[in-house]
């Protein structure tokens, strides 16, 4: 079973801001967001999102988790860390 | 490779620095926050089939419905804690389902059985209120930065587990009766236990570079004393012997046992009388594991090599 790592973004109330609040592995989406919400179930998160950590694209920094994905590579496909 | 030598690393963390990137970190503070994680996660996963086998004994839906909210959240804080591993470059599927019983890091106390609903709720109480005292300590201290984001989520969850704790030990102590009696046994054998797990005392400590690093801020005796802190005056407030007491003089709680002192795992009991016994005593106990061990952590792996067996074909990505 190959999961890949998706990053999760919630915020708690309107108003506030989208935060980075921890990541999860999951087999595709479908179990991503299944996976998160009730991971990160701590909070009645007024808004949560998942995205695959190969999509995200470091601006400045070499090193760290987000580096080490993939970078654009991997954001063109939204494809496998 | 680390920018850092040790000595510039220790010197900048006790700064203030956040180590944030395992590519900044040195051997010694990798090896020591990998010792740290494992145990983490490994108390937070064991608790789970410990805490499931005890939900079989709740008195009502409503009290099943929490007990496996809590099993849930433990569960939860298992993965956080694997998952934070993995950036280190360990395997979360080896450290889940490819180590045998003995290999596990958690504390004794996750061995032992919870045979009935007061053990379940002191458990609760105790094990989870040691929970909460380290990891406190580790969000307050620690200059590892993920680890910190990771335990506001770890530390909001384990206070209602104490809560739900603290209102059932209260609920079975003011009923009275065989509810009485079978609290009390359940913190005669739990409270010293938990009092173990927070492990050698100061004078006899190696050095473990847990402090050096920020990895934590308190030492294991100042950490059993903020537990006692807070347990003793509850086991006060409900009647409940607890073999412990605050001395005026010292300005701490003091132990009304010889500790460490042997444990009968079989019967659920610590001899007293025997005396105060070596640590290497109590080594050799925890190393030989105790008689759940093996039991949860197969609850844990049974299904793993099924299950991925038939999914393997299915799932490329």
């Amino acid at each position: 079973m190959r999961e890949i790592v998706y990053d999760v973004f919630a915020r708690k109330d309107r108003g506030d801001s989208l935060a980075h609040i921890g990541y999860i592995d999951a087999l595709d989406v479908e179990t991503a967001k299944v996976y998160a919400w009730t991971t990160y179930d701590e909070q009645n998160w007024f808004e949560m999102c998942v995205v695959p950590r190969s999509a995200i694209i470091p601006v400045n920094r070499t090193d760290g988790p987000f580096a080490r994905s993939g970078g654009e590579a991997g954001a063109a496909t939204g494809g496998a860390s | 490779m680390s920018q850092f030598t040790e000595d510039e690393l220790i010197a900048k963390v006790q700064d203030g620095y956040i180590v944030e990137s395992p590519e900044e970190m040195t051997e010694g503070y990798k090896k020591a926050l990998t010792v740290q994680l494992t145990v983490q996660a490994d108390t937070e996963l064991m608790s789970a089939p410990a805490y499931w086998m005890a939900a079989r004994h709740a008195p009502s839906t409503n009290t099943q419905v929490s007990a496996h909210a809590i099993i849930q959240d433990e569960l939860a804080h298992a993965n956080i804690a694997y998952r934070l591993l993995e950036d280190l470059g360990e395997s979360k599927e080896q450290l889940v389902y490819g180590r045998q019983p003995h290999e596990f890091k958690h504390p004794y106390g996750f061995d032992q059985p919870l045979d009935n609903w007061a053990d379940m709720v002191v458990a609760n109480g105790f094990f989870d209120r040691a929970g909460i005292t380290l990891l406190s300590d580790v969000y307050e201290n620690t200059s590892y930065g993920p680890l910190k984001r990771a335990l506001v989520k770890v530390d909001m969850e384990e206070t209602f587990h104490l809560r739900h704790g603290e209102v059932w030990m209260r609920r079975l102590a003011n009923s009275g009766g065989e509810a009485r009696e079978m609290l009390q046994r359940s913190v005669d054998w739990m409270f010293p236990m938990t009092i173990e797990w927070f492990g050698l005392p100061d004078e006899m400590k190696r050095h473990s570079g847990q402090l050096d690093y920020k990895l934590k801020g308190l030492t294991n005796d100042q950490l059993r004393q903020v537990w006692m802190a807070s347990t003793v005056p509850l086991c006060e407030k409900l009647g409940l012997d607890a073999p412990a007491h605050w001395d005026e003089e010292k300005e701490e709680y003091v132990l009304d046992y010889p500790f460490p002192c042997q444990y009968v795992a079989e019967d659920k009991e610590w001899l007293f009388d025997e005396g105060e016994i070596s640590w290497d005593t109590v080594f050799e106990r925890w190393k030989g594991r105790g008689p759940m061990n093996e039991i949860y952590v197969e609850s844990i792996q049974r299904s793993r090599s099924e299950v991925g067996g038939w999914l393997a074909d299915q799932v490329a990505a």
